[in-house]
């Protein structure tokens, strides 16, 4: 300690030099109510003044008891819980399901039912995508391309609202087909609209994509290695964005993806700007593949002509027994599936839906499993954050685009 | 019809500033004689407070809290807020009059709502924060000039609020303290939220005043004060012109603006005020999709007063830049004294005939000041936000050296030609270059539209991503659009 009458030495001693400031990491709840994390996840955060030092998403706050539930249905019963999986793109998931019931019963599907399928989900596509692509301009504080993208959704919703009567809760496609046919004149206004997505997906990649603010905010933050993303199991635009070139739709073709002409993206930097990018690609890869598949898309029935998985037209319900018979075991007792275990995927907006289905062939799924895309991007959220700022977690939280619906079911 | 309510509308506000202003020229000289024949001083500065800043200054930052909602839905593709209305009076009470009943709406809501504090917040400064927020930045237009000097009844009327030798010293002094505000508020929440958007706020503001200052130390070599008001401030001496010529009684020419002294400086200003005002792209310490803002915890008119003090910076910086940079009341590439040689002079009502001058040349300097609003609200709703570390490299490593550099060839040039001749052209200079820079495509851009052409000719949309010598730009850092294979 320096007396009074000391000669004042402003050179700090040795000791002082090496005393360590007493600190202590931050803890914060990111969540489950917080802007950012929509779909309801609640990230625990250690932080270090801003950088993150530990990290532990919480879900289930979404958990509706989607497995135990199918298993008390019968399997048509099955497709309206399928749409609460993945909102955004519910059209994915009721078609998912329903071609692994197919699948299971070994049920070839009309070929004009596959186009409408294509066309479906490529459409909830684009909405996945543009949402996406919109809340990360958001959340980065670029409001005015949310809004653009948001518009271009509404057209899609619209599109989807005429032809399954819903705007989220679709609930289109029955095992053995479609439900019903496509509305008159529907494609006339898809391709129209289709037209005017083109622009407002052009007007974000306007707003965003050269944007250097924005370019520094997602060039190299959020990143994953190829290797870390394979071990975590990423599929979709996440696993491409790292250079691995795998799409189910390519590589194990369903429904008529074989026929149609078109290209993967594929990124190599794992970061942020990647997904993003790949997304903004793919829209436009997706409404390439819309205008094929309305063009090649052939007449004829879009539903098998079996009365065990389809309903009988009603005039054959109310004049013939047989008819009767087939309608009334249909309802009570379900499409019949035979004994066995099943496990398909198809290509979700954000990676591979996969379902792992069980009968017992009592006419109710014996089990029920969905490999959700987004629970293996979210489990790998601490990886990609871990040691970068609070600031890049939300446009990493963003682009790998967990949907609450379907990560918690 | 559209078309005849927005001149309608855009009449109404250039008459009543007309109109405000040549009030408050009359209101200032008459109040001023008045009190010199008492022998007291300064009357005209009483009437220039509270007609500047608080009825012109506080009705543009209330009517900016809707402008920038119908502003902000025109550029978004929306309507904007229309719904209330003034249903007590006869027959505007069904129209919505764009919008503008929000503002009653939204005041009622926020002076009507609880006064929220939570436990364990610091009483004493939770709610000294948003007057500490509020006041300093209401201060800074004490030193801005909104009119030219006129004389009234034989005195000398500044049209500022306050006229002291060291003008924008006042400025830079003022400026910094509106840190306490935010930084008091983040830390006396008694939220983590609030306390991360309070640190991010201090060490923005404060990294940010060395390039605010330093951006200005051209402009006060060029015109060698540091005065902004009166005959011998810088928004005075911005109106002489350069080069001119006479036509038809005008001189017509060009002045020696800031904007053209200093181009750089101004970008540089422009940047550093912004960042101190802390509205988007730099708006981290709300980062409302991050932290939610230093701001969270308060409710009501305690929060009312953080975001007025938003608006009212707004202006503030608007006026500011328009007497620093924009020539202050004069009417671009017009010198104001030959405009005022025009006058008749005698008459029977000498005075007001000056003060319908000053109320012209007011209303200029308030068009220009609601232009650069709008110019502020473009760039708000246009830019993502930066993150908190890229704004501190913005500030310390671009804007300072380039601020440095400025600071030295405009002295070198102010030293060589002091008629600031050369200073001008090489700010044109400047601006021609930053012209050339922002509409030539990037060399990313460019890239990509040959790889267009010679790759897929045929497919429009998709092309240029499917280029594979791309694939070498993959990690160079800097372009901003990576390379993507599309086999």
């Amino acid at each position: 300690m320096a007396q009074a009458g000391d000669d004042y030495d402003p050179t700090p001693s040795e000791d002082e030099l090496e005393a360590h400031l007493q600190t202590r990491n931050m803890e914060i709840n990111l969540g489950p109510s917080h802007p950012a994390t929509h779909g309801t996840v609640r990230l625990k955060l250690e932080l270090d003044g801003e950088t993150i030092v530990k990290m532990d998403p919480e879900i289930g706050f979404l958990h509706r008891g989607f497995q135990k539930s199918c298993e008390n249905v019968t399997w048509t019963q099955c497709i309206p819980y399928t749409d609460r999986l993945d909102y955004v793109a519910s059209l994915t998931c009721n078609f998912g399901f329903i071609t692994a019931v197919e699948k299971l019963m070994g049920v070839e599907i009309p070929e004009r039912a596959k186009y409408i399928r294509v066309i479906g989900a490529e459409l909830h596509r684009i909405a996945s995508h543009l949402t996406t692509a919109g809340a990360l301009g958001l959340e980065l504080g670029g409001f005015a391309a949310f809004l653009y993208a948001i518009e271009g959704r509404e057209l899609i919703t619209d599109r989807v609202t005429e032809l399954t009567g819903a705007r989220l809760t679709t609930n289109y496609g029955r095992i053995g087909g479609m439900n019903r046919d496509l509305p008159p004149g529907w494609e006339e206004n898809v391709l129209k609209s289709l037209v005017k997505i083109e622009q407002y997906a052009a007007e974000v990649d306007g707003l965003l994509t050269r944007n250097r603010i924005f370019a520094d905010r997602v060039r190299g933050t959020g990143v994953i290695s190829k290797d870390d993303a394979l071990d975590f199991g990423f599929s979709g635009p996440c696993l491409r964005a790292c250079g691995v070139k795998y799409d189910v739709r390519k590589n194990k073709p369903y429904w008529v993806y074989d026929k149609l002409d078109f290209e993967v993206p594929v990124a190599s930097d794992g970061d942020n700007f990647a997904r993003y990018y790949l997304r903004v690609l793919e829209i436009e890869q997706s409404i390439r593949m819309i205008r094929q598949a309305i063009d090649m898309m052939p007449g004829g029935p879009v539903m098998v002509d079996d009365w065990r998985i389809a309903l009988p037209p009603k005039d054959q319900v109310y004049s013939t027994i047989e008819g009767v018979i087939a309608h009334f075991k249909l309802v009570m007792e379900g499409v019949p599936v035979p004994v066995g275990e099943v496990y398909h995927a198809t290509e979700s907006a954000n990676g591979e839906l996969g379902w792992y289905l069980k009968s017992d062939g009592s006419g109710r799924p014996y089990k029920v499993h969905v490999r959700a895309p987004g629970f293996q991007l979210l489990s790998a959220l601490p990886r990609m954050c871990e040691g970068r700022m609070l600031a890049d977690l939300i446009p990493t939280f963003d682009t790998i685009n967990m949907i609450g619906g379907e990560v918690e079911q | 019809m559209r078309a005849l309510n927005v001149s309608i509308g855009i009449a109404v506000i250039i008459g009543s500033l007309f109109g405000h202003m040549t009030v408050t020229y009359l209101a200032a000289g008459w109040l001023e004689n008045l009190l010199q024949e008492h022998g007291l001083k300064g009357g005209g500065f009483i009437v220039n407070i509270l007609s500047l800043m608080l009825a012109v200054v506080m009705i543009i930052a209330t009517l900016l809290t809707i402008a920038e909602r119908k502003w902000s839905a025109l550029m978004q593709d929306r309507i904007g807020p229309n719904r209330a209305r003034l249903s007590i009076l006869p027959v505007l009470g069904k129209m919505p009059l764009a919008g503008i009943p929000h503002i009653l709406t939204d005041v009622f809501k926020m002076l009507t709502k609880e006064a929220f504090r939570p436990a364990g917040a610091n009483a004493f400064l939770f709610k000294l924060a948003p007057m500490l927020a509020f006041a300093p930045v209401f201060a800074l237009f004490a030193i801005v000039p909104a009119g030219p000097t006129l004389t009234l009844w034989g005195k000398p009327i500044i049209m500022a609020p306050a006229n002291p030798d060291f003008g924008l010293l006042f400025m830079f002094a003022i400026a910094s303290l509106a840190v306490y505000g935010t930084s008091l508020a983040g830390w006396s929440s008694n939220n983590k939220f609030a306390l991360l958007g309070g640190v991010r706020a201090s060490s923005q503001m404060i990294s940010y005043e060395v390039a605010l200052g330093l951006s200005l130390v051209g402009m006060m070599m060029a015109f060698s004060t540091v005065r902004l008001a009166g005959d011998t401030g810088m928004a005075a001496l911005q109106e002489k012109l350069l080069w001119s010529t006479k036509v038809g009684g005008l001189e017509i020419g060009v002045p020696q603006w800031g904007f053209f002294l200093q181009p750089l400086g101004f970008l540089l200003f422009f940047a550093a005020a912004f960042a101190e005002t802390k509205r988007a792209p730099f708006d981290t310490p709300e980062g409302e999709s991050e932290i939610v803002g230093y701001f969270i915890e308060y409710s009501g008119m305690q929060f009312g007063m953080f975001m007025i003090s938003e608006f009212v910076e707004v202006v503030v910086l608007s006026g500011v830049l328009v007497a620093i940079f924009f020539g202050g009341s004069s009417i671009p590439f017009v010198s104001t004294e030959s405009v005022l040689a025009l006058l008749p002079t005698g008459g029977d009502w000498p005075n007001h005939t000056t003060a319908l001058a000053g109320g012209f040349f007011g209303m200029v300097f308030w068009v220009k000041v609601v232009l650069l609003c709008y110019l502020q609200l473009v760039i708000r709703w246009t830019f993502p936000r930066f993150r908190y570390d890229q704004i501190q490299t913005l500030g310390w490593q671009i804007l300072l050296p380039i601020g440095l550099a400025n600071v030295f060839v405009s002295g070198a040039l102010i030293l060589w030609d002091p008629s600031l001749r050369w200073l001008t052209l090489f700010g044109f200079a400047e601006l021609a270059v930053i012209a050339f820079l922002t509409v030539t495509p990037n060399r990313q851009k460019r890239r990509e539209a040959e790889a267009a052409e010679h790759d897929h000719g045929g497919h429009g949309h998709g092309g240029g991503h499917g280029a594979d010598d791309h694939a070498a730009d993959a990690h160079g850092g800097h372009n901003p659009v990576p390379a993507l294979d599309a086999h």
